[in-house]
C-alpha cells in the first residue's frame, strides 16, 4: 500500500515534468501504450511465444543445472575438473552465447532456447553444488545413527538440505534466463517474440513505444518472479530456517 | 553388561600435534540403567557419546555393546543431540518415521509406530507441524520420539536439555523419567548440570578435564520423582560439585595459560625445546 502511494507520487512528478519539458516522455502516454499493447492479440501472442521459449529453456536449466550441480557437489574429482568451468559458465553474460547458438542452430527457436539454457544453467549448477557441500554435519550424524547410509543419506538428507540454495539458484536463473532470452530474440530478429517487437519498434524511433515495451518486458519478468520464485523462496526459507 | 568401555582413549590431531581428549576410560552400563555423566564443557562428553554411537572410533581400547565391538553407527544406539537435529523439510510425523523408513518398514507400520511414540511424548496434535513451528522443548520431544521409534537398546543423550529454560527442562525431566519407566530403556545421559544429573540418574559419573578420565561414581537410591531441593539430594550434589570443582579450576587455569602463551609468542614457538629441557 505504501509502495503504491510512492509509485503514484513518482508518476505524478514525472508527468508534471513531461508537461514542462518536451524532452521528457509522458508517463500517462507510456502507460496508455502499455495498456493498449497488452490488449492487442498480436502482441499477446508474441509474448506467449517468448514465454513458451523461456519455459522450455528453463526446464532445461532446471534439469541440467540441478543434475550437474549434484554431480559436482557429490564427486570431488568432477568438482576439481569442472568446478572452474561452472564458475566461468556462470560468469558469462547470456548474450555472449547468441553467436554460437546461431552457428549451431541457425536463426531458429532452438538458438534462443540454447542461449537461455547456457545463460542460466551456470548459476543453478554453482548454487546446487554449494548447497550439497554445506549440509549440516549434525544432520548427517543424526541420519547415520538412524541407520541411513550412502545413497539413502544422499537422497534423503543431502539433497533436501540443499533445497534452499537450489531455489536461490533457480530464482536468479529466471532473471538471467529472461535477459538471455531477450538478447537472443533481439539479435535473431526473425522469430516472433518480445525481443523481435522491441527491435522492430526501435527502428520506428518511437520513444513512447520503446519505453512501453521495455516496461512490459520488465514487468512480466518481475510478476513471474513474485508469483512463483519469491513465494517458493519464502516458503523454503521459513521451513528450512535459513531466513 | 550392555555397554562396556575398556581403556578407551581418544586423540584428535590438530595440525600435527595431537590432543588427548579421553584417556583410558573404563565404563560399564547395565541393561535398564539410567546413567548420567557430568563434566565441565570441553572435557570430552560428546566425544564419549560419539564413541559409543560409533560416529567416532577410539584411538585405543574397545567399546563393546552387548558384548560386540562397535565398528560404526547402529540403530541399537540412537543419539539425542543438544540441537534436536530434526530434518527441517519433514514434518513431525515424518521426522519420527525417518529411521523406520531408512530400514525399509512399510508405510502403514511406520504410521502405527509414529502414532505410538508421538503419543508417548504428548505431541499427537502436532504431527503435521514442521520443526520451525515448534518450541525448543517440543523439538527435543520429537527427537526423543524419533530415537525411541528405532527401538534402540540404549538411548544416548548429549546435553539434550541444555538449551531449554528451567521450567521446560523440569517438565522434560518428568516426561523422560516416565518414558524410561514405561519402556525400561537403558539411558546414558551426558550433562554439565549436576542438579539435572542427580534428579534423573541411578548412577552419576564424573569426568575430569584434559585428559578426560572417569573420576568416580555416585549411586543414588532416592525414589523418583525427585525434587532438586530435596536435602538428601543437595548433599549428593555438593559432593559431586566438590569433585568437579578441581576440574573446572583446571579448565580455567589452562585457558589462562593459553592466553599467557599467546601474549609471549616468541617463547611459545620455542616451547617444545623448553619442555624437553625441563
Ligand atoms: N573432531 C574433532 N577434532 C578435533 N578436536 C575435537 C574434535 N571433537 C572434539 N574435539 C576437542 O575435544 C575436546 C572435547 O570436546 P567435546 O567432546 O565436544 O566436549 P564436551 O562435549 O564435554 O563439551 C574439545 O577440546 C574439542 O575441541
Ligand atoms: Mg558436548
Amino acid at each position: 500500500m505504501r509502495k503504491l502511494v510512492l509509485w503514484l507520487l513518482v508518476l505524478a512528478v514525472w508527468e508534471t515534468l513531461s508537461r514542462v519539458s518536451p524532452w521528457i516522455p509522458s508517463a500517462v502516454g507510456i502507460l496508455q501504450r502499455v495498456a493498449a499493447n497488452l490488449t492487442d492479440t498480436e502482441i499477446l501472442s508474441s509474448l506467449g511465444r517468448s514465454l513458451l521459449r523461456m519455459a522450455v529453456g528453463f526446464l532445461g536449466v532446471f534439469v541440467l543445472g540441478i543434475g550437474t550441480g549434484l554431480l559436482l557437489g557429490k564427486f570431488r574429482l568432477l568438482d576439481e575438473i569442472f568446478g572452474t568451468a561452472a564458475m566461468a559458465l556462470h560468469a558469462m553474460p547470456g548474450a555472449a552465447w547468441v553467436p554460437l547458438a546461431v552457428l549451431l542452430f541457425g536463426l531458429t527457436q532452438w538458438a534462443v532456447i540454447f542461449t537461455v539454457l547456457l545463460g542460466a544453467t551456470g548459476i543453478v549448477m554453482v548454487s546446487t553444488s554449494a548447497g550439497i557441500k554445506e549440509v549440516p554435519p549434525l544432520l548427517l550424524r543424526a541420519a547415520r545413527t538412524m541407520g541411513a547410509r550412502g545413497a539413502k543419506i544422499f537422497w534423503h538428507v543431502v539433497v533436501p538440505s540443499a533445497v534452499p540454495r537450489i531455489v536461490d539458484g533457480l530464482r536468479l536463473a529466471w532473471a538471467f534466463g529472461w535477459r538471455a532470452l531477450m538478447a537472443g530474440e533481439l539479435m535473431i530478429g526473425s522469430l516472433k517474440g518480445m525481443g523481435e517487437i522491441l527491435s522492430r519498434v526501435a527502428k520506428q524511433r518511437d520513444l513512447h513505444e520503446i519505453l512501453a515495451f521495455m516496461i512490459i518486458i520488465a514487468v512480466v519478468s518481475v510478476v513471474i518472479d513474485h508469483l512463483l520464485f519469491r513465494r517458493m523462496e519464502r516458503l523454503v526459507k521459513t521451513r528450512w530456517g535459513t531466513a | 553388561m550392555l555397554v562396556k568401555l575398556e581403556k578407551v582413549s581418544k586423540k584428535f590431531s590438530h595440525n600435527g600435534s595431537g590432543i588427548e581428549v579421553l584417556k583410558e576410560i573404563d565404563l560399564e552400563i547395565s541393561e535398564g540403567e539410567f546413567v548420567c555423566l557430568v563434566g565441565p564443557t570441553g572435557c570430552g562428553k560428546s566425544t564419549l557419546i560419539n564413541l559409543i554411537a560409533g560416529l567416532e572410533m577410539p584411538t585405543s581400547g574397545r567399546v563393546l555393546v552387548g558384548g560386540v565391538s562397535v565398528t560404526g553407527p547402529g540403530t541399537d544406539r540412537v543419539v539425542v543431540f543438544q540441537e534436536a537435529a530434526l530434518f527441517p523439510w519433514l514434518n513431525v510425523r515424518a521426522n519420527v518415521e525417518f529411521g523406520l523408513k531408512m530400514s525399509g518398514m512399510p508405510a502403514e507400520d511406520r504410521r502405527k509406530k509414529s502414532t505410538e511414540y508421538l503419543k508417548m511424548v504428548h505431541l499427537t496434535r502436532f504431527a503435521d507441524f514442521y520443526p520451525h513451528q515448534l518450541s525448543g522443548g517440543m523439538k527435543q520431544r520429537v527427537a526423543i520420539a524419533r530415537a525411541l521409534a528405532m527401538n534402540p537398546k540404549i538411548l544416548l543423550m548429549d546435553e539434550p536439555f541444555a538449551a531449554l529454560d528451567a521450567q521446560t527442562r523440569r517438565l522434560l525431566h518428568e516426561e523422560l523419567l516416565e518414558i524410561w519407566q514405561q519402556t525400561r530403556k537403558t539411558i546414558f545421559f551426558v550433562t554439565h548440570n549436576v542438579r539435572e544429573a542427580t534428579v534423573l540418574a541411578d548412577k552419576v559419573l564424573t569426568i575430569s578435564a584434559r585428559p578426560g578420565r572417569i573420576k568416580g561414581g555416585t549411586t543414588i537410591r532416592l525414589p523418583r520423582p525427585r525434587r532438586e531441593s530435596d536435602p538428601h539430594l543437595i548433599v549428593i550434589q555438593q559432593r559431586i560439585l566438590l569433585s568437579l570443582q578441581e576440574e573446572i579450576a583446571k579448565v580455567v587455569k589452562d585457558e589462562d595459560l593459553d592466553y599467557l602463551v599467546e601474549k609471549t609468542s616468541p617463547v611459545a614457538s620455542g616451547s617444545g625445546g623448553l619442555g624437553n629441557a625441563l
